[in-house]
C-alpha cells in the first residue's frame, strides 16, 4: 500500500519536473507535481487508499525532512547578522498587521453574508 | 582517532545526527508544549552544534543527509492530499474565504517585503521573506525560484508561525474578532501549520478553517508569487 502510494507521488513529481523543463520554468517541479495530483484527485473525486497511506506517512515526518534544509542557515550567518533588525522587524510587524487584518476582514465578510442571508 | 574520522565522515552520519536530534527535539516539545520549542528549529540548532563541534562543513552534511533530502520532493507533492480534503470544505463560506485569501494573502506577502525593504534589507533577503506565510516546503521552493535562499526561508517561515501562534489568538480577541471561522482563517493564512495547530486548540471550526486557509495560501503563493516575480523582472 505504502509503496504503491509512494510510486504515485514520485511519478507525479517526475511529471512535474518534465513539465517544468519543457514549458513552465517559473514553477518548481514538485509544485507542478502537487498541482497535477490535485487535478487528478478533483477528477477522480476521492483519495485512494494507497495514496492516502503514503501521503499521511510522509507528511507526518515532514518536519524531520525539513531539518537538513534548515541547517543550511549556518552558511548564511553573516547575512543574517547584517540584516538582523530589518528581518526581525519585518517578520513581526507584517505578521501582526496581516493577521489582525485577515481576521477582521473575514469576520466582516461573514457578518455581511449572514445579513444578506437573513434579508432574502 | 581513525575510528572517529570514519564515523563522522560516514555517508550516513548526517542522517544519523538528524534523526537523533529530531527525536530529542520532539520529546522536548511534547514534554513542555512550548510553542517556541518547534522541533525543526530545535533540531536545526542541535545539528549545527554537532557539525561545528566535529568541524564538518554544510556541504559534507548535505551529502550525508541526502536520504532525507530527496524525500522532501514527494512530501511536497503529497500536500495535494490535505489540500484536496480541505478544499471540499470551502463551500460553507465561499466568498468570505476567497476574498480574505486574496486580500489578506497579498497583504501578508507584500507587507513583509515592503517592511524589509524599508528597513534596508538586501534583495536576496526580500525574496526570501516574500513566501514567509506559507508552509515550509512550498516556501523553500518558491524562495529559491525567485532568487532567495531555501534555508533562510525555512527559518523565517518557522519564526512567523511561532509568532502567529503565540500572539495571534490574543491579538484577535483584542480587536474583537470572535467568529471561529475568522480566527482560524487569520491563523492559517498568516501562520501556516503552527498557526493551524494553535487554532485547533481554540476550537474545532477554527482548526478546520485554519487548515483550509493554509492549504489555499500555500497553493496561491506557489503559483502566483513566481509568476508575478517573473513578470515584473
Amino acid at each position: 500500500m505504502l509503496l504503491r502510494g509512494l510510486t504515485w507521488l514520485v511519478l507525479f513529481q517526475l511529471c512535474g519536473t518534465a513539465i517544468n523543463v519543457l514549458w513552465l520554468p517559473m514553477l518548481p517541479g514538485p509544485i507542478i507535481g502537487m498541482l497535477l495530483l490535485l487535478g487528478f484527485l478533483l477528477l477522480r473525486g476521492e483519495v485512494g487508499e494507497p495514496l492516502s497511506v503514503a501521503a499521511t506517512g510522509l507528511l507526518r515526518y515532514l518536519p524531520l525532512l525539513l531539518v537538513p534544509a534548515a541547517v543550511g542557515v549556518m552558511v548564511y550567518m553573516r547575512v543574517l547578522a547584517a540584516d538582523f533588525w530589518a528581518i526581525a522587524g519585518a517578520l513581526t510587524l507584517s505578521l501582526l498587521l496581516s493577521l489582525a487584518f485577515a481576521g477582521w476582514l473575514m469576520q466582516k465578510l461573514i457578518e455581511r453574508q449572514a445579513r444578506r442571508g437573513g434579508e432574502s | 582517532m581513525a575510528a572517529w574520522q570514519a564515523v563522522i565522515h560516514h555517508p550516513l552520519f548526517g542522517v544519523g545526527i538528524t534523526l537523533a536530534a529530531y527525536q530529542l527535539a520532539l520529546t522536548a516539545y511534547e514534554k513542555t508544549r512550548w510553542v517556541f520549542l518547534q522541533p525543526v528549529l530545535l533540531s536545526m540548532l542541535a545539528v549545527i552544534g554537532v557539525l561545528l563541534a566535529c568541524g564538518l562543513s554544510y556541504v559534507e552534511y548535505k551529502q550525508s543527509a541526502q536520504l532525507l533530502i530527496v524525500l522532501l520532493g514527494p512530501a511536497t507533492v503529497a500536500l495535494a492530499v490535505p489540500l484536496y480534503v480541505n478544499l471540499r470544505r470551502i463551500r460553507q463560506l465561499f466568498w468570505p474565504t476567497v476574498l480574505t485569501l486574496l486580500i489578506g494573502g497579498v497583504l501578508a506577502t507584500l507587507l513583509g517585503v515592503l517592511l524589509a525593504w524599508l528597513f534596508g534589507a538586501e534583495q536576496m533577503i526580500l525574496m526570501t521573506i516574500a513566501p514567509k506565510s506559507v508552509t515550509s516546503p512550498i516556501a523553500m521552493l518558491v524562495a529559491e525560484q525567485i532568487g532567495g535562499v531555501a534555508a533562510l526561508a525555512a527559518v523565517f517561515v518557522l519564526i512567523t508561525g511561532v509568532l502567529g501562534a503565540m500572539c495571534g489568538p490574543e491579538l484577535l480577541r483584542l480587536i474583537g474578532v470572535r467568529h471561529p471561522a475568522a480566527v482560524g482563517m487569520a491563523l492559517g493564512l498568516t501562520a501556516h501549520a503552527v498557526g493551524t495547530a494553535r487554532a485547533l486548540q481554540e476550537d474545532e471550526e477554527s482548526g478546520a478553517f485554519a487548515a483550509l486557509a493554509m492549504s489555499l495560501m500555500g497553493m496561491a503563493t506557489a503559483v502566483f508569487l513566481p509568476l508575478m516575480v517573473s513578470l515584473l523582472s
